[in-house]
């Protein structure tokens, strides 16, 4: 439990935001406290917040993090907080909800750029850019996440990823409340030349303010963003009916779905890289078939998932599949593309299934997949999923740590800590025209169910030692334990993230749990062998100093 | 039932704020994104539906107290069910609006009320109706109408009116306009008159489960006595009563409910009214959240784990009553209907709902005020709704901020159209 917050400091947080936006009610604080996801705790509730703050604008997020400054208390922000990562990690860290700060700023059509405050969701900022010719990039979450905290501050891959690349590549101009309660503008806004480049004329800093994996809100409150757009030649709205299962609308003229299916690796592989090399595609993402079924289908998917044979046929004939979208802005460039995916499908061996006239698949697929809303059914089959990451990395990297990752968690599903989920389910989505790309592995569990949660920490730290061994990055890359792990084995970044991090925060009010801090694994949880196999691990692999 | 027969949904919401929001698929713009007029307004993560859901957990674990502000952010929502749909986009384990409802329970048990609320019920138990008027006068709006009176002969139709079209005075013309309407289609029906009383369905919202259940039991029983096959109700708040909180309560109506929009819609298609007059105006429909999601009847409390629970066996609002009005505005000639952005299932309260307009009549004018400015730039003249309660609250709204836009019920629309003459 936190401690409580003093009157005075809790008058001077009320001066910064007005006393309606300012809160240190029990019931309300632990609202901002149930957070299940990315939880690998037994308690889903995360470290209470001594008070809840809703700043309106930078000034006021200055204010509250001069308030800290001065009353020896620490902060963390969030935007729209989905996930435990956006619970406090000490006991007297306020929580700056950005909720009153969600105005879009300014969509520049000509230079394809959205200036937008946190709390402007993934689905607003589409449905606004749409009506420029525009588009931009929603992480895989969906379009219920914040496009700014993903840009500035934690992961940033999705389906579209192909085309729009990874949330932290397109972030330009920045407004940053530092942790001393400073301003600075990083980019092109540091010298008042609008918000076109984060690299400059003004402070050059995007590769201090997060690296692959974002701070976390360990380092100071982003208050604005310049975000890359993309283009969109589809309608400006699609009107759709229903919620997201009978979701009708269709596809818009100008794209086409297809799903493809490969049965060997590296077909699969050689025609990923083939498109990439070709330029088209507009979304790509590897889920096998059995993950549909699980997503879209739970009841069946729980018969089903009991006989091995269908699971097989599901998943092992066609093992590698890929959907991906093809948008063009004239019928001949949306040909031209159909024309490539297919005859690379087919030179690879593989086979390719339109769905556009297939009206069930195309309303399943048309606005579901254009907003990211599809995923959320993720959730259906167990309550609860969590997935172990990789790295950025090559695309074989990806197909490697799907078989690594299945034979992990068979282990827990074996010994009921972890819902049989049939396969190695993954989210496997690429970059950049397929250069690059990032891989999950999802699996399920039942948040109400505590033998499911007793799996979560070993299995976490299962993850990492695979990781390690793989020279690949685990989920929990942000969490104090796997960074003491990880940071000796890649340059002890740790440390000079702990110097800039100092440099930046003098008095220590970020609430640096899951950027900079450092934690020993727990022997009661952890296995000895698995103990020693880690000391080994670092032993071998890692730097000392 | 009790919050702690709710504990699994709550632990099963996974903080991920649809919610918050329009189902992400409809979502057109920035500006009417939102869904939950209390989060809107208030910001603060617990006045949204997961929120509401924590703060219950934290309530139920021990973890702290159902303390006097915790009840006033219970109550600050208008019970609009908005996001238990937004929710059932994509998942059926979380029933969010009984998790509401048994929340306003717990703080009428534990002695958290709202001081506003206690005097809306003693006036209900004292005059049998929502607005504290003499019950005496309950059937004064049916004036030289001659209507049959249930209490003396057996209906086929039992007309409900329900406690606000009773007694507020300016919407006293729809009704009777209603009235007639049925008349030139050849219809006769019956009603209470001054022995109609509330149908309990606000007061259940609002926790005061023993006083609902009376005024429910009371309806069951004069349904029952009156022989009616149909029962029919112009107050959407009470067509909800009857098609969802009934059956929550375990309470069996003997007549099928039926809302004033489904028999307009019924008779103009059949012929038996005919529109005529062309109305030259372009409109925007309101769906009432009690006309719409919250009216999709109660399915049965399901035992056991709700991942279980088929999609056709929860509800997800989708079958809430929305072609119905729209069929019948879509059959005057000339007249225009043009959609806002947030409707159906996904419409956006107008603030009247779930005992706000009694306690905090400030909020219930902002999320009106919300409304009527979505309505303006669709550049309707009118807004055409369903519901006493939203015509009210739309027409206060409307005379503080000096919106030039008009309010009407789908009634008052149908009877211009069919030619009705106004009566003095
Ligand atoms: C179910 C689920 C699936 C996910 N899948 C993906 C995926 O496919 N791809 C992907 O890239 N990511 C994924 N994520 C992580 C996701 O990227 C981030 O949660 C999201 O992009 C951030 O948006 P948000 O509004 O949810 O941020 P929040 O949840 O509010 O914040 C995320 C983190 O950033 C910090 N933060 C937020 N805003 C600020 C700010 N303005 N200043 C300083 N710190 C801040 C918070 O403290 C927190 O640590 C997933 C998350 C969930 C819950």
């Amino acid at each position: 439990m936190a401690m409580t917050i003093s009157d005075e400091a809790y008058r001077a947080l009320e001066e910064a935001v007005g006393e309606e936006n300012a809160c240190r009610e029990p019931a309300m604080l632990d609202s901002y406290c149930w957070q299940p996801f990315l939880n690998m705790s037994t308690d889903l509730w995360v470290q209470r917040p001594i008070a809840v703050v809703l700043p309106g604008s930078a000034e006021e997020v200055q204010e509250v993090v001069r308030v800290c400054n001065a009353h020896g208390l620490k902060f963390k922000a969030l935007s729209t907080g989905w996930g435990a990562h956006n619970g406090p990690t000490y006991d007297n860290v306020v929580q700056i909800d950005l909720r009153r700060m969600n105005r879009i700023i300014d969509i520049d059509e000509k230079n394809m750029i959205a200036v937008v405050e946190p709390y402007v969701c993934g689905g607003e900022l589409q449905a606004e850019v749409w009506k420029h010719g525009l588009n931009t990039h929603i992480v895989g979450a969906g379009p219920h996440c914040s496009p700014l905290a993903g840009a500035t501050s934690m992961h940033g891959c999705g389906n579209d990823s192909i085309y729009m690349s990874t949330s932290s590549r397109n972030l330009l101009g920045v407004e940053w409340v530092l942790p001393n309660g400073e301003m600075l503008h990083l980019g092109t806004p540091g010298s008042d030349a609008g918000w076109f480049c984060g690299d400059g004329p003004g402070p050059s800093l995007r590769g201090i303010v997060r690296g692959t994996s974002g701070a976390f809100g360990g380092f100071g409150v982003f208050t604005k963003a310049a975000l890359k757009l993309f283009n969109w030649p589809g309608p400006d709205e699609i009107d759709s009916e229903g919620l997201i299962l009978d979701s009708t609308g269709g596809l818009p003229d100008c794209s086409l779905f297809y799903n493809c299916q490969f049965s060997r690796e590296e077909d699969f592989i050689e025609a990923a890289y083939r498109i990439g090399e070709a330029e088209i595609g507009y979304m790509f993402v590897r889920m096998v078939t059995s993950e549909f079924v699980l997503l879209l289908m739970p009841h069946l998917f729980k018969k089903l998932v009991k006989h091995r044979a269908i699971m097989d046929l599901l998943d092992k004939t066609m093992a590698y599949p890929f959907m991906i979208l093809l948008v063009g802005s004239t019928e001949r460039e949306l040909k031209y593309q159909e024309e490539m995916l297919n005859q690379i499908v087919r030179d690879c061996g593989g086979m390719a299934m339109k769905f556009n006239n297939i009206p069930p698949a195309a309303n399943l697929m048309g606005m579901n997949l254009l907003r990211c809303t599809i995923f959320g059914t993720v959730f259906r089959s167990g309550n609860m999923f969590a997935t172990n990451l990789d790295g950025n990395e090559a695309l074989t990297t990806q197909t490697d740590w799907c078989s690594t990752m299945e034979k992990a968690k068979k282990r827990y599903i074996q010994s009921g800590g972890l819902l049989d989920d049939g396969s190695d389910n993954p989210y496997m989505i690429t970059y950049e025209n397929n250069l690059f790309g990032h891989c999950e592995t999802i699996y399920l569990y039942d948040q109400r169910n505590p033998e499911h949660l007793e799996s979560l920490e070993p299995l976490g730290f299962d993850t990492t030692l695979a990781a390690i061994e793989q020279c690949n990055v685990p989920l929990a890359a942000f969490e104090p334990v796997t960074r003491t792990a990880m940071s000796p084995l890649a340059g002890n970044f740790n440390r000079w993230q702990k110097e800039i991090s100092l440099a930046f925060d003098p008095n220590g009010v970020s609430d640096t749990g899951l950027y900079t801090d450092e934690k020993e694994p727990d022997p009661e949880k952890i296995p000895a062998e698995k103990m020693e196999h880690f000391e080994w691990l670092k032993a071998r692999f890692g730097r000392k100093g | 039932m009790s919050v702690a027969d709710y504990r699994e949904d709550m632990q099963g919401c996974v903080r991920c704020s649809s919610c918050k929001w329009v189902p992400f698929n409809h979502m057109k713009s920035h500006r009417f994104s939102g869904n939950c007029p209390a989060i809107s307004r208030f910001n603060f993560h617990s006045y949204s539906g997961s929120g509401r859901m924590n703060m219950g957990l934290s309530v139920l674990e021990g973890r702290s107290e159902l303390s006097e502000k915790v009840s006033e952010v219970v109550y600050s929502c208008q019970m609009c069910g908005a996001c238990d749909t937004a929710c059932k986009s994509y998942r059926e384990i979380i029933d969010i609006t009984e998790v509401l409802l048994e929340l306003r329970a717990e703080c009428v048990e534990s002695g958290q009320l709202m001081v506003e609320h206690m005097m809306t019920l003693d006036a209900l138990k004292r005059e049998n109706n929502m607005l504290g008027e003499p019950k005496a006068e309950r059937g004064a709006w049916a004036a030289g109408l001659d209507l049959k009176d249930i209490n003396k002969e057996k209906v086929d139709v039992m007309l409900h009116v329900g406690c606000r079209f009773s007694y507020d005075p300016e919407l006293r013309g729809s009704i009777r306009r209603a009235v007639r309407l049925l008349r030139e289609a050849g219809l006769d029906v019956g009603t209470a008159g001054a022995e109609e009383s509330c149908c309990g369905g606000r007061a259940f919202e609002l926790g005061y489960r023993g006083e609902a259940r009376n005024f429910a039991d009371d309806m069951a029983a004069r349904v029952k006595a009156s022989g009616a096959r149909y029962l029919l109700t112009p107050c959407s708040d009470g067509f909800a009563a009857f098609n969802y909180l009934y059956p929550l309560m375990g309470i069996e109506l003997e007549a099928e409910p039926v809302h004033m929009v489904q028999l307009l819609d019924i008779l103009i298609s059949d012929g038996k009214l005919t529109l005529e007059n062309p109305l030259d105006m372009r409109v925007t429909y309101h769906d009432p959240c009690h006309l719409g999601r919250m009216s999709e009847p109660y399915l049965g409390g399901w035992k056991g784990d709700k991942r279980d629970r088929l999609r056709s066996q929860s509800r997800t609002g989708r079958f809430g009553i929305y072609e119905e009005p729209r069929r019948v505005l879509g059959a005057v000639p000339g007249l225009e209907l043009v959609e806002m952005e947030r409707i159906k299932e996904y419409s956006w309260c107008c603030g009247a709902g779930g005992g706000v307009y009694d306690a905090f009549p400030e909020f219930a004018t902002w999320t009106a005020r919300e409304r009527l400015e979505e309505a303006t730039t669709t550049g309707a003249s009118a807004i055409v709704t369903a519901c006493p309660w939203c015509e009210r609250v739309f027409t206060d709204a409307v005379g503080e901020n000096g919106f030039e836009i008009k309010i009407l019920d789908v009634v008052d629309v149908v009877a211009r159209a069919v030619g009705l003459e106004e009566e003095e």
